[in-house]
Parts: C-alpha cells; structure tokens; sequence
C-alpha cells in the first residue's frame, strides 16, 4: 500500500508541475495582435503579427508606423513638410529647377518609369495635370452631389499635353529630379502606396516580425506566413457593395502581396453615372473595362502598379499581358459580377 | 486510514485535472465567442458579443460619433458624423475577420470569431 501512496503523491505533483509547465508555455509561445494606424496615406493601416506581449508588439508597429508615415510625407503630393523634400516640391519647382532628393523617391520613380515603358503608358505617374483636374471635380461632386459635373473636354486634353514622360528628368548622382515642363506634375498615387508597403515589408523582418501582415487601404502584404506555417487568408472584397456577401473569394498569402483596384470605393456620380479615380491616359476618362482588377505577386509596388496598369486595359488585353509576366497573377471581376482568373491565380477553397 | 488516504488523493488529482480542463475550456469558450471589438484611434475601446442586441453611440471629445447597431448577429454603424459616410453604406459585418471602418472618426470595429472561415485581411 505504501508504493501506491508513494506513486500517488508523486502523480498529484507530476500534474501540478505539468500544469505550471502548461502555464509557463502559454504564456511563451507568440500570441497574435494587431495595430491600426489612420494618419498614413489618406486610409487606415492594418499590422496583424505575432509577439509575446503586447509591449512588444507595439515596440515594433511604432517603428513600423514611423516608416510608413515618413514614406507617406516623402510620396504626398499635397503638403510640404519642413525638413524634407518630397513629391510636392518636385511638383513646384516645375520648370524651374532640380530638386534634391531621398533615395527613396529616385527608386520609386524608376519603378514608375520602368512600369511606364512596360504597360504601354497605362501606369503614368506624370500625370498629376489630368489628375488633379478630377480630382477637384469629384471632391465638388462627393460634397454637393446635386452639382456634380464632368471635367471639360477640351481642358481634359489641353492639359494631357503636359504628361510627357520624358520630361521627368532623374540625375541618380546628383539624386535630383526635375520636370522640364512647367505645367506638367507627379502623381505618384498609383505606386506610392504599394512602394512604401514593399519596404515596410523588408523594415519588418530587420527589426524581427518574421510573421505579419501588413494592409495599408487594401494593399495587403504578408511577411512570411502565419506563426503555424499555414498561409494568411485575404479576402477580396466584393464590388457590389450592395450585395450581402463581403467577399468574393479569398487567397492564400505567404511572402507576397495583393493589391486590388476598383471603381466602387472612390468615385463620383455624374447624371446617375459613376466616375472612379482611376484614370485611363489613353482616353483621359475613367475606364469602363471592369468592377475590379486583384494584382497578386512577390512585390508589393508592383502588384499596386500593375492592378492600376490592368483595371484601364480591356480584360483580355490584360490577361494576355499577365501571362506574359512571370510570378504575376491576377483576378478580374467583370462589371456583371463574373470573375476570371489568370493561369496561375488560386482560389483558396473552403474545407 | 490507508484506503481513505488513496481515496483523498484520487479525489485532488480528479479536481485537480478538472480543474486545468475547466480552465482551458473556459479560457476557450471565452475567446471564441463571436463579438466586435471597437477601436478609437487603433485604441481598444470595448467588446460586445455579437449575440445580444444593442445600440451604441461612440462619442468622441471633437464631437464626432458613430451609432453602432448590433442585431441579427451583425455589427453595422446605422449613423455617423463623418462628411462622407462611407462607414454607413457599408455592409453589417458578422464573419470573422470583417470589419467596419469610418476613417474620419478614426473608428474601427472588428469582428472577432465570427462564423465564416477566417479571413486575415482583405483587399479592395
């Protein structure tokens, strides 16, 4: 009987420890959180990753969020900020001068050149002139929806002549950069975004978040894959805001990105009809192609370039130029709600 | 005495095991409960399970409110402040990883648990 009472004593404190033990490892092993941000880029950043606490989870977002916001005053093209030079100050020195600037603004405009040659001119950042004019029609319009109006034709053209790419003159030694045309100026708003999370991404993993998830406005960008190795799952929403189903589908995401492009989020209604801040530089009109264009690749810029590059194409003009590309897949969702995939693109299936 | 003595020793490891399983059941059951989570400038501000049905009026210092409903299982902002109101045209949110936004007011609500399969994140 003694053995039993022995053996017994020594299972009640085998169980003790094991549950200290249980609760030492819970308290170890990287929970999951979250960070928001609104001050960047004009929409609201999502951070997920995993840390042991929250203390230092938030250690590694305010780096994160100063990252991004420092991208966000380098790429805005609406105010200046003292100390810096960003895309602004290139804009009104127009015509005047070179402007010095951060690396980081020579290399997003190389990737904005770069794209430029690639999509045939349907990614133009140079194109702030004709921008800027809907711009300003289309916040006129949201504020007072009674007096929506359409941009001039003619001032629509007149101004398109001031979006010659070879006007964006870059010295990479003198990290200048200068437009020799005084009424010409730089959006950078269909790059900038994508461009910054890329590097937010690779900022990341040197200050060890090996597993998150970054969405800036619907620029999703995953680190690695979830803390279990199983990839992160992105819905892509669905453009029929009407509709009762928030997602379309969704996709599975380790080490890449997706970037989606629509027209049912910013745009304005003119006589019933809806104009979305997208711009075609063909026709200086917003395209009528399709609902939406999801961009799915390693590089974050690109996805963001590209699903801009892809929504004013015709849809089997942009599927032919997809496949054409390598490791670049994409998902276009027709204005009847019908959705077609490139070769390569997977549809992450319920269990 | 020796009897009673295994017997008192089987009777704490029993409550002791029930114990550790109650915890970690209940630790579970605890998070998996369907709920929004509302945050106000990235700032958890409070939880309401998706199961009772309620109205609330988030204020903030500047003025700026949002009206969050929750009815059906769903979380939808029915009022708002904001000059756009894209926080209000947006679908009620139920499925685990939804969320409501209004950027304006620097308002998030986030559905945590929800029925659907688990979204991350979602792109638009």
């Amino acid at each position: 009987m003694k053995k039993i009472y022995r053996a017994a004593v020594l299972a009640a404190v085998l169980t003790i420890f094991a549950g200290v033990a249980w609760v030492q490892i819970q308290n170890q092993t990287p929970k999951r959180y979250q960070a928001q941000f609104f001050d960047c880029f004009d929409t609201v950043t999502t951070i997920t990753g995993y840390a042991k606490s929250q203390e230092e989870f938030s250690e590694k977002t305010k780096l994160l969020w100063e990252k991004l916001l420092y991208y966000h005053k380098l790429y805005d093209i609406y105010h200046a900020y003292d100390g810096i030079n960003n895309i602004k100050s290139i804009n009104d020195a127009a015509g005047k001068q070179p402007v010095q600037v951060e690396s980081e603004i020579i290399e997003l405009l190389k990737l904005g050149m770069e794209l430029y040659q690639k999509t045939g001119g349907k990614l133009q950042i140079a194109y702030g002139s004709v921008l800027s004019l809907w711009h300003d029609y289309r916040e006129q319009g949201i504020n007072n929806p009674a007096q929506a109006q359409l941009p001039d034709q003619k001032e629509l053209s007149d101004r398109a002549k001031h979006a010659d790419m070879d006007h964006l003159i870059l010295d990479e030694e003198a990290s200048t950069v200068y437009l020799a045309d005084s009424k010409m100026s730089l959006d950078v708003g269909s790059i900038g975004k994508g461009y910054a999370v890329s590097r937010l991404s690779e900022y990341a993993r040197e200050i060890g978040l090996e597993h998150a998830l970054i969405s800036v406005g619907g620029n999703v960008c995953a680190v690695g894959a979830k803390e279990d190795e199983t990839p992160w799952l992105v819905g892509v929403e669905n453009p029929d805001q009407k509709s009762s189903e928030a997602y379309v589908c969704a996709v599975e995401l380790s080490d890449a990105a997706i970037v989606t492009s629509g027209d049912y989020q910013r745009y304005y209604e003119v006589d019933g009809v809806r104009y979305c801040h997208i711009i075609d530089p063909a026709t200086q009109m917003p395209p009528n192609y399709v609902s939406s264009v999801s961009v799915l690749t390693k590089d974050s810029g690109m996805a963001d370039a590209l699903s801009t590059a892809l929504f004013n194409m015709e849809l089997e003009e942009g599927m032919s130029f997809v496949e054409s590309l390598a490791g670049v897949e994409a998902m276009w969702i027709g204005k009847d709600g019908e959705i077609r995939c490139s070769s390569g693109f997977k549809i992450h299936e319920e269990k | 005495m020796k009897k009673n003595d295994i017997i008192l020793i089987g009777i704490l490891l029993a409550l002791s095991l029930a114990a550790f399983g109650g915890a970690a059941l209940y630790a579970k059951l605890g998070t998996r409960q369907p709920q929004a989570v509302v945050y106000l400038k990235g700032k958890e501000k409070g939880r309401y399970p998706l199961s009772e049905n309620i109205t609330l009026e988030i204020r903030q210092e500047d003025g700026g409110y949002n009206i969050l409903k929750i009815e059906g299982g769903k979380a939808d902002i029915t009022e708002a402040s904001c000059p756009d109101k894209v926080c209000v045209r947006q679908r009620p949110a139920g499925g685990r990883g939804e969320s409501l936004v209004c950027l304006p007011n620097q308002l998030t609500v986030e559905i945590e648990n929800g029925g659907e399969d688990g979204l991350d994140g979602s792109t638009n």
